[in-house]
């Protein structure tokens, strides 16, 4: 799921280098922690978190096939 | 109402170019007329051969509207010869919009874990003139990259519109697909539109439809937007945003 989530990143923002992906395991819930520059924020978030979202649903899909649940933070650098 | 009646495949075989293009429709073989509009040719020891251009139509398409009836403009006229490829793909993919959509759509299946074949082709140019390129997704099991509402398909899609819009800088429409299911899913709403407007004139009341999503609103406002005796409108707010049908008066 991080390469997933990494991969979406880098091809949306303007300075993929400050694109990093944490994640964090507890039992069968993974959390992604994705981080970019400030001014590609709203790059990864979208209007209304419609970008954010879309890369949950997607995230899900994978994450359900190896019976995980995932949640998806965008967080300040 | 331009109903896609006809869809042109490119591919090394003919056999392989109609495969495609039953599974793009969902279609048996049966339902459509075939024309070959290029045999292609073999190529000096296999290479830079010219892959196959078939045309297919689909018979007995509800093609009253004279415009639905016209060829299409062959878009691959002045194609250069594809390059050959390693391993044999089944894809169209000669141009750079092309081969970058299918490219952006492979890497995410693989990331998400899931195998699939892809295909791209352009489709019929829209109202300025922009061709959108389809995606489909060929594989088995593929129903979980649907999802209730096409929620899936849709984010994925719409994550591929974006990587490649930001890739070419420019804005294009990419319509990803898995096994025809978007083909099938405009049918069956289109007929249902139609049985709906009946239905409304029938009885002479507003008919209210399930809510939908915008690009299913858009396939029943313009299936009936020429419609005589009805007029259509959506309500509500998304996700719950509806079509519904009104008599006029």
């Amino acid at each position: 799921m991080k390469p997933l989530t990494e991969y979406i990143a880098r091809s949306l923002v303007e300075h993929p280098d400050e694109v990093d992906v944490r994640e964090y395991r507890h039992g069968s819930r993974v959390t992604l922690e994705l981080q970019v520059a400030k001014d590609d924020m709203g790059r990864v978030i979208g209007k209304n978190g419609r970008v954010a979202n879309a890369m949950r649903t997607l995230l899900r899909v994978a994450a359900e096939r190896e019976g995980l649940q995932v949640a998806l933070d965008v967080v300040e650098p | 109402m331009n109903e896609r009646t006809t869809l042109e495949i490119i591919a090394p075989t003919v056999e392989e170019a109609l495969a495609q293009g039953l599974a793009d429709l969902g279609l048996p073989r049966e339902a459509v007329d075939v024309e070959v509009l290029d045999e292609g040719s073999r190529g000096l020891f296999g290479l830079g051969g010219r892959q196959v251009r078939v045309r297919l139509t689909i018979k007995g398409a509800e093609t009253s509207e004279p415009a639905a009836g016209q060829p299409t403009p062959a878009p691959a006229a002045g194609q250069p010869a594809p390059a050959p490829e390693p391993i044999p793909t089944a894809s169209a993919g000669t141009d750079e919009l092309l081969s970058i959509s299918e490219k952006t759509v492979g890497e995410l299946l693989e990331k998400m874990k899931i195998e699939a074949q892809l295909t791209t082709r352009y489709g019929e140019p829209d109202e300025e003139g922009q061709r959108p390129v389809y995606v489909n997704i060929h594989g088995d099991d593929l129903s979980i990259l649907i999802g209730r509402r096409a929620e899936i398909l849709n984010a994925l899609q719409y994550i591929v519109n974006l990587i490649v819009s930001k890739q070419l800088a420019h804005w294009v429409q990419i319509v990803v697909d898995v096994e025809g299911y978007r083909t099938r899913r405009e049918v069956q709403l289109r007929k249902m539109a139609r049985q709906m407007a009946d239905q409304a004139v029938k009885t002479g009341r507003r008919q209210v439809l399930e809510p939908m999503s915008a690009g299913d609103r858009r396939i029943l406002h313009l299936e009936l937007r020429d419609h005589p005796e009805v007029t259509t409108r959506s309500i509500g707010e998304d996700p719950l945003r509806k079509v519904t049908i009104l008599p006029k008066e």
